[in-house]
C-alpha cells in the first residue's frame, strides 16, 4: 500500500487552508465560465492559466483542478436545462438531460449529473492511484488500424443501431463527416474545399457546429411552433433537488457502466472525454430498447448518468495519463502540459520521483476538488433550475444573445457568425424533419480520427487493405460491431411484430365494444 | 387545408440538402491541388468515399419520402403522465387547428433575420446595439407582445454583456459606435 501512504501525505498537503482556499476558487471561477454556451472547461483553463502565474507551482494546480472540473460540471448544468453545451464531451449529455429538464425534472436532471460525474472521477481517481503504468503499456497497443476500427463502432453505433432511421441516421453522420474534411489537409498540406476563403482554411470550427446545430436550432425549433403548440409553451420545474431511492436504482446502474466505458479512453489519445460519452449513451440506449418500457426520447435518467459518469472517468484518468506518462490526450491535457512546462516541469514517469509532494498533492486535489463540487452543486442544482421560469421570450433572447458571444469570442469573426446561422438553419430542418442531430456531431469529432488514421494504417502497409484485420483489438472490435447490428435489427423485427399485434388487438377490442 | 402532393413529403430538403452538400465537395475534389508527391491514399481519398455514400442515401432517402410520406403531427402530452386535464385538453385542441404550413415562417423568419442582422452590424455598429436588436428580435419570434418593454430590457442585456465579457474579463468585443462616447 505504497500508493495509498503517498496519497496520504498528498492529502497532508493539499489540506492546508490556503489550497483549500484556492480549490474552492478554482471550482466557482471554472463553473462560472463552464455556464456559458460555447465555453467549456479548457476555455475555462485558458482563460484562467495566466491568472495562476502568480502562485507557486502547488497551488496553481490546485486550483487548476477546480478549474477544469468546476467548468464540466457548469457545462453539462448549461446542457442540461438550455441545451447548450460548451464542447464536445457535453453533447452526449443534452439529448436526454435537456428532455428531462423539459419535462420539469430539471433539478433531478442536475442532480443525476453532478452525481455521476462525482462517481466517475472518484473511481478514476482512485484507478489512477494505483493502476497508472498498467494504463500506459494499454496505451501502447493502440495504433491507426485500432482506431479506425473504434471510429467506425462509432459511426454504425450511433448512425444505424442507435437512431430510429438508419437512412437518416447516415445522412446526418455523412454531413457531419464532410464538414470535417474542410480546411487545410493536415497529411499532404492540401487546401480542401474552402475555395480560397482564408477563414475555413482552419476547417469548420466544432464549437460553431456544436452551438448551431444544438442552441440555435433549438431558438429557431421553438419560434416554429410556440404560437401553435402549447406543450412547447410550458416548462415545469418541480422542486426536489434530491433524487428518489427508485431513481437512484435506476441511474447507478448506468453510472457505473459509464465509468467502465470512460476509464480505459483516458489513455487513449482520441481527442478527450467525447467519444467515450457518445459511446456511453449508444450502449445505455440500446440497452434500453430490449426493455418493455423504452424510456429514450422522453428524457431517460440513465441516458444522462451514463454520459456524465463515463466523461468525468475519462477526464480523471487522462489527468492520470498526463502526469505518469506525459501524454496529453486533450485540448485541457494540452493547456496543463504547457503549464508545467512554464514552471520547469517535465511530466511523466521521472516527476513522480522528483517532486512527489507536488504530483501527490495535486492528485489529492483531485478528490477534494471533486467533493467541494458536489456540496456546492448539489444545493445549487435548485437555483439553477429557476433560470428556466425566466419568461420564455426573453430566455429565447438571452440564449441567442450568449450563442453570439460564445461563436464571437473564440473566432472573432463575423464570417463565424454567418456560418452559426446557416448551420443553426440546418439544425432546425433536421429537428423539423425528425433527423438526429447526434450523427452528425459524432461524424464531426470522429471524423478526422477516422480519415488520419485510415490513411496511416494504408500508408504503412503499402495500399494492403488486410492491415485493418492484423491485430487482436480490432477484430474483437468488428466482432461487437457485428453483434450489435444483429441485435438492434433482431430487436427492431421484433418491435415491428408487438406493434402489428398490439394494433391488431386494439382493433379488435373496438370492434368487441 | 388542402392536401397537396408535397403533403408530408416536404421532407425532400434534407435529402436535397445532403445532395448538394455533396456536390460542393465533388466540385472541391475536382478543383482540389495537391501537392506533388503525396503518396495514396491522398487528401481527396476519404471526401470520394463520404461523396459515394452521400450521393446513395440521398437517393433512397427520395425513393423513401416519395413512397411513404411523412404526415407532421402536432405534440400532446401522449407520453406524459403527470399532466393535468386542461393543459392535455388545451393541446389536443391546439393540436386540431389546421395551418398551411407545419411550421410558423414568420417566427423563424424573425429569429433568423435577426441573427443575419446581428452578424452582419456586429463589427460596424458594435455589441451593445446589435446585440441588443438580436434580443429584441428573437424575444419577439418567440412571441413577445410588449415591444417597447423589449428594448429596455434587450439594451440591458447586450450592456450587462459587455461589461461583464468586455470590460471585466477583456473578451475583445466591437464597441461600434458608442466607442467614441
Amino acid at each position: 500500500m505504497d500508493a495509498l501512504g503517498l496519497l496520504l501525505e498528498g492529502f497532508g498537503h493539499a489540506f492546508t487552508p490556503m489550497n483549500l482556499l484556492f480549490v474552492v476558487i478554482g471550482c466557482l471561477l471554472g463553473t462560472a465560465v463552464g455556464v456559458l454556451p460555447g465555453l467549456g472547461s479548457s476555455m475555462a483553463v485558458a482563460l484562467l492559466l495566466p491568472m495562476t502565474f502568480a502562485l507557486d507551482p502547488a497551488a496553481a494546480f490546485i486550483m487548476f483542478a477546480g478549474v477544469y472540473f468546476g467548468g464540466l460540471f457548469g457545462d453539462s448544468t448549461m446542457a442540461i436545462l438550455l441545451n447548450t453545451p460548451g464542447q464536445a464531451s457535453a453533447i452526449a449529455s443534452t439529448f436526454e438531460g435537456h428532455k428531462m429538464a423539459r419535462a420539469g425534472r430539471a433539478p433531478q436532471a442536475l442532480a443525476t449529473a453532478a452525481i455521476g460525474a462525482f462517481i466517475g472521477g472518484m473511481i478514476s481517481c482512485i484507478v489512477v492511484v494505483f493502476l497508472a503504468p498498467a494504463l500506459a503499456i494499454m496505451s501502447a497497443e493502440f495504433g491507426p488500424a485500432e482506431y479506425f476500427a473504434l471510429a467506425l463502432f462509432a459511426f454504425v453505433a450511433t448512425s444505424s443501431v442507435v437512431s430510429d432511421s438508419v437512412l437518416k441516421g447516415l445522412a446526418s453522420l455523412l454531413i457531419g463527416l464532410g464538414l470535417a474534411t474542410i480546411g487545410i489537409d493536415s497529411v499532404s498540406g492540401a487546401e480542401r474545399f474552402s475555395f480560397g476563403v482564408p477563414q475555413l482554411f482552419d476547417g469548420v470550427s466544432l464549437i460553431t457546429v456544436t452551438v448551431a446545430i444544438l442552441a440555435l436550432g433549438e431558438v429557431f425549433h421553438v419560434a416554429s411552433r410556440i404560437r401553435r403548440d402549447p406543450t412547447s409553451r410550458i416548462m415545469r420545474s418541480k422542486g426536489r433537488p434530491f433524487l428518489s431511492r427508485a431513481e437512484v436504482r435506476e441511474a447507478l446502474p448506468a453510472w457505473l457502466r459509464g465509468t467502465g466505458i470512460g476509464l480505459p479512453f483516458g489513455v487513449i489519445p482520441v481527442g478527450g472525454a467525447d467519444v467515450p460519452t457518445f459511446i456511453a449513451y449508444s450502449a445505455e440506449r440500446s440497452l434500453d430498447r430490449r426493455r418493455r418500457h423504452p424510456k429514450f426520447g422522453t428524457g431517460a435518467i440513465r441516458g444522462l448518468a451514463a454520459p456524465e459518469a463515463a466523461g468525468n472517468a475519462t477526464t480523471g484518468t487522462a489527468m492520470g495519463a498526463l502526469l505518469a506518462l506525459g501524454l496529453p490526450v486533450s485540448a485541457t491535457a494540452a493547456i496543463m502540459l504547457a503549464a508545467f512546462r512554464q514552471y520547469g516541469l517535465q511530466p511523466g514517469p521521472m516527476l513522480f520521483e522528483r517532486s512527489p509532494e507536488l504530483v501527490w498533492g495535486l492528485l489529492a486535489s483531485f478528490f477534494i476538488a471533486m467533493i467541494v463540487l458536489l456540496i456546492i452543486n448539489l444545493p445549487f442544482a435548485q437555483l439553477w433550475a429557476k433560470l428556466l421560469l425566466i419568461p420564455r421570450p426573453y430566455l429565447y433572447g438571452g440564449i441567442a444573445l450568449m450563442c453570439g458571444l460564445g461563436v464571437f469570442a473564440t473566432s472573432g469573426s463575423a464570417f463565424e457568425l454567418v456560418l452559426l446561422l446557416g448551420v443553426g438553419l440546418l439544425g432546425f430542418a433536421m429537428r423539423r424533419f425528425d433527423v438526429p442531430l447526434a450523427p452528425l456531431l459524432i461524424g464531426m469529432v470522429l471524423g478526422p480520427l477516422a480519415e488520419t488514421s485510415l490513411r496511416d494504417a494504408l500508408l504503412s502497409s503499402g495500399g494492403d487493405y488486410s492491415v485493418f484485420f492484423a491485430g487482436p483489438i480490432p477484430i474483437v472490435i468488428y466482432a461487437l460491431l457485428l453483434g450489435a447490428i444483429a441485435i438492434s435489427f433482431l430487436g427492431r423485427r421484433r418491435g415491428a411484430r408487438a406493434e402489428k399485434a398490439a394494433a391488431a388487438e386494439e382493433s379488435k377490442q373496438s370492434v368487441d365494444a | 387545408m388542402n392536401a397537396t402532393w408535397w403533403t408530408g413529403r416536404s421532407g425532400l430538403i434534407i435529402p436535397a440538402v445532403l445532395a448538394a452538400f455533396c456536390t460542393y465537395l465533388l466540385v472541391g475534389i475536382f478543383t482540389m491541388e495537391v501537392p506533388a508527391g503525396t503518396s495514396m491514399p491522398g487528401p481527396k481519398f476519404f471526401p470520394a468515399l463520404i461523396v459515394i455514400a452521400g450521393y446513395g442515401v440521398s437517393v433512397l432517402l427520395t425513393v423513401k419520402y416519395i413512397r411513404t410520406p411523412e404526415i407532421a403531427e402536432p405534440a400532446t402530452y401522449n407520453e406524459y403522465e403527470d399532466v393535468s386535464e386542461q393543459a392535455r385538453a388545451e393541446a389536443e385542441a391546439a393540436a386540431r387547428v389546421k395551418y398551411r404550413f407545419f411550421s410558423d415562417w414568420v417566427g423563424v423568419a424573425w429569429a433568423a433575420g435577426g441573427f443575419l442582422a446581428f452578424a452582419v452590424l456586429l463589427v460596424p455598429a458594435g455589441w451593445i446595439v446589435s446585440g441588443a436588436l438580436l434580443f429584441w428580435c428573437v424575444a419577439r419570434s418567440i412571441g413577445s407582445r410588449r415591444p417597447l418593454l423589449d428594448v429596455a430590457v434587450a439594451l440591458m442585456m447586450s450592456s450587462l454583456v459587455y461589461l461583464a465579457f468586455g470590460v471585466l474579463l477583456g473578451l475583445n468585443l466591437p464597441s461600434g459606435v458608442l466607442g467614441g462616447l
